[in-house]
């Protein structure tokens, strides 16, 4: 709903600080999720976000109210933050497996297996086989996604993750639309050549 | 359509945006080539395992710790909504973008030659009031320099007036403003 971002926007501009913690934990949730899914890393994806919200802030009063969409104004600061931790950290691509970060191979998979059955409860309908290929589709997505060219790894990430509309994206990466269309579908060109061996049938 | 063709509207197709045509075009193509078919399958299912993949979600602190750095950030003023920028401060963010400092050139320098023309039409309507304009000269015969010139010399035995041109007066008068200067304390 645009219309209400707006409106809390207008309200903080007039001094009502509630409208910005309202704003905060309306668009908290899908920022830390995108900056996540974009870097491959849950630890910064937090601090990026609190970033992106002060930046916001201080912004402010320079806000104008019916010019841009929120949401798009949002996702243009937080991409440009994330662009900048990238070429700070240089090329390599980080994603995470379950709960820790690994930098480039996947990582141990193996070991990943015999604590997804260690730690299965004592259930005869769980079953630990699919839970595990499940997981391991999941960290093949993220290692895919993460050794995209951030080109096409900005708009496959704002479309398939964040579900926002070409219109939206176009806005944010300030392109044109075909391209934006042309990128999404070359990145997934991408992803489907990389998980391949996941998705054929055996 | 060739399989490369067929590539570039699988997202079109996944999306449901092709038009009657295209789509036709397309699943004939997808009908007829094995290996594009299958490519589109697994497309399909790459794109829904992405979509499908857990979100992230913040911790529970995030409000909380946005808090206390914004209350920290020193950079923050007391009162954040009176944020009065310097003019200096304005106008440098202003040149700092490219297209916005050339256009501020080109209006100066047009400020300034427009300024300069309006000035030398001043001085020169203050030193000679009567020939500014060329039409006026002409309408006015009055102002038109009367040449002598002898009875009965293109035969008629009429003198006609001659004018001189408006440049040529400019010239005149202006030597003899020169001329007629006084020169107290100076060359």
């Amino acid at each position: 709903m645009p219309e209400l971002d707006d409106e809390l926007m207008e309200r903080f501009q007039k001094g009502d600080e509630t409208a910005f913690t309202l704003l905060v934990r309306r668009h908290q949730q899908p920022l830390v999720n995108f900056i996540a899914q974009f870097l491959g890393d849950k630890g910064i994806a937090e601090d990026l976000s609190q970033e992106t919200f002060i930046r916001i802030f201080k912004a402010t009063p320079r806000y104008k109210i019916g010019r841009a969409q929120f949401k798009t104004w949002m996702y243009h600061i937080a991409s440009n933050l994330c662009k900048n931790e990238i070429r700070n950290r240089g090329r390599r691509s980080r994603y995470w497996v379950d709960n820790t970060i690994t930098t480039g191979d996947a990582g141990d998979a193996e070991m990943d297996r015999e604590n997804v059955i260690a730690s299965a409860p004592a259930d005869v309908s769980y079953q630990p086989e699919i839970q595990f290929e499940r997981k391991e589709l999941r960290n093949a997505v993220r290692k895919a996604i993460a050794e995209l060219p951030e080109q096409y790894r900005l708009p496959l990430v704002l479309r398939d993750l964040q579900g926002l509309s070409y219109n939206e994206i176009s806005k944010i990466l300030e392109l044109r639309s075909g391209t934006t269309k042309s990128r999404i579908n070359r990145a997934r060109l991408m992803l489907k050549d990389k998980l391949k061996l996941f998705m054929e049938p055996l | 359509m060739n399989c490369l063709q067929a590539e570039e509207l699988f997202s079109a197709h996944f999306e449901d945006e092709l038009n009657y045509q295209t789509l036709k075009n397309l699943e004939s193509h997808l009908t007829e080539c094995e290996r594009c078919e299958h490519e589109y399958i697994l497309f399909e299912k790459s794109v829904k395992a992405v979509q499908q993949m857990p979100q992230v979600s913040p911790s529970p602190q995030f409000g909380h710790v946005l808090q206390q750095r914004i209350s920290n950030d020193e950079e923050l003023p007391a009162n954040h909504l009176i944020q009065t920028f310097s003019f200096w401060k304005r106008l440098l963010s202003v040149c700092r973008r490219p297209r916005w400092a050339v256009s501020g050139i080109l209006l100066l320098v047009i400020a300034v030659a427009g300024s300069y023309l309006y000035q030398e039409n001043l001085f020169n309507r203050k030193q000679n009031p009567e020939m500014v304009g060329s039409n006026r000269t002409r309408e006015n015969p009055k102002q038109s320099i009367q040449l002598p010139v002898p009875h009965g010399f293109n035969g008629t035995g009429i003198s006609s007036p001659i004018s001189t041109q408006p440049m040529q007066q400019r010239y005149i008068l202006k030597r003899v403003s020169y001329v007629n200067a006084p020169t107290q304390g100076g060359l």
